[in-house]
């Protein structure tokens, strides 16, 4: 398994960290060994919708196996707050580098 | 745009990236079409006051070409100002709005937004009654489309401007 994967951000709940346009490089082995920290950008399948990936940010630990995720632009954002606690094993990897446009 | 930017741009076009969603629970969902016919109107407005406008002859003083650049520069800069309106109103509809699924009611939608964006570039950049004339055209056309999306007949009618062109308005019951 290749060990990165590219993606490109839309939408804005991500705003100012993340603009819509704007790349990420997510590191897939970047929790083989360690677990989600609270801060970290990660890429997780959504969890409302098939096949659809989100970026956001892990806000709290809300288990041994399970995370909160929020997004930077509070006000807009759709996350755990709307849909609850996500498993680890959903999170596709961390976000290692940005590429702003 | 960075180095790394352009590369990944490149890339993108070998092997597209995925789509990550920094979802919001924002679209708003209000859109009116309102906002790009008042604006086509505004744009043919302007050209017809610069048609209007009486050039300075040979013999005019100073003062009489200054009122006239000074008039025609600002026709020139409102026509600008709201043919770029009537192209960000359009987009926001056609980008934001109109869904799949309504290219089965309306197979045309595509080419008509297209070509209306064109004509809209074209009314900004000439004086050219015809392009704005279409433009508004054009925002009604969508306007019809629009308001048909949400279950409503319309009718149309002269504006209530000095325009007085033909205008799309929804029925409401």
């Amino acid at each position: 398994m290749f060990p990165f994967r590219r993606f490109r951000v839309q939408d804005e709940s991500m705003r100012p960290t993340l603009e819509p346009g704007d790349y990420v490089l997510v590191n897939r082995w970047a929790y083989r060994f360690q677990s989600p920290k609270p801060g970290d950008l990660v890429v997780v399948r959504d969890p409302e919708t098939l096949d659809r990936f989100l970026v956001k940010r892990v806000s709290d630990a809300a288990g041994p196996s399970q995370v909160h995720l929020a997004g930077d632009n509070q006000p807009l954002s759709r996350d755990s707050r709307a849909f609850g606690p996500v498993s680890i094993d959903r999170i596709v990897g961390k976000v290692w580098i940005r590429l702003k446009r | 745009m960075s180095l790394l930017y352009s590369l990944a741009r490149l890339l993108d076009r070998i092997s597209p990236a995925r789509i990550a969603y920094a979802h919001c629970d924002i679209p708003c969902g209000i859109y009116d079409p309102h906002h790009a016919q008042l604006a086509a109107h505004t744009v043919v407005r302007m050209v017809d006051l610069i048609n209007q406008l009486e050039k300075p002859g040979p013999n005019a003083t100073a003062e009489q070409r200054q009122e006239y650049t000074n008039k025609l520069a600002r026709y020139i800069a409102t026509k600008e100002q709201h043919s770029e309106i009537a192209k960000s109103e359009l987009r926001i509809l056609w980008a934001d709005y109109f869904k799949p699924d309504h290219l089965k009611t309306f197979p045309e939608l595509h080419d008509t937004m297209w070509k209306a964006l064109k004509t809209a570039s074209k009314a900004r950049q000439e004086i050219n009654l015809q392009a704005a004339e279409d433009l508004l055209k054009a925002t009604n056309d969508i306007a019809s489309m629009f308001w048909k999306t949400k279950g409503l007949e319309t009718i149309t009618t002269k504006a209530p401007y000095p325009t007085e062109r033909q205008t799309v308005y929804p029925k409401f019951k």
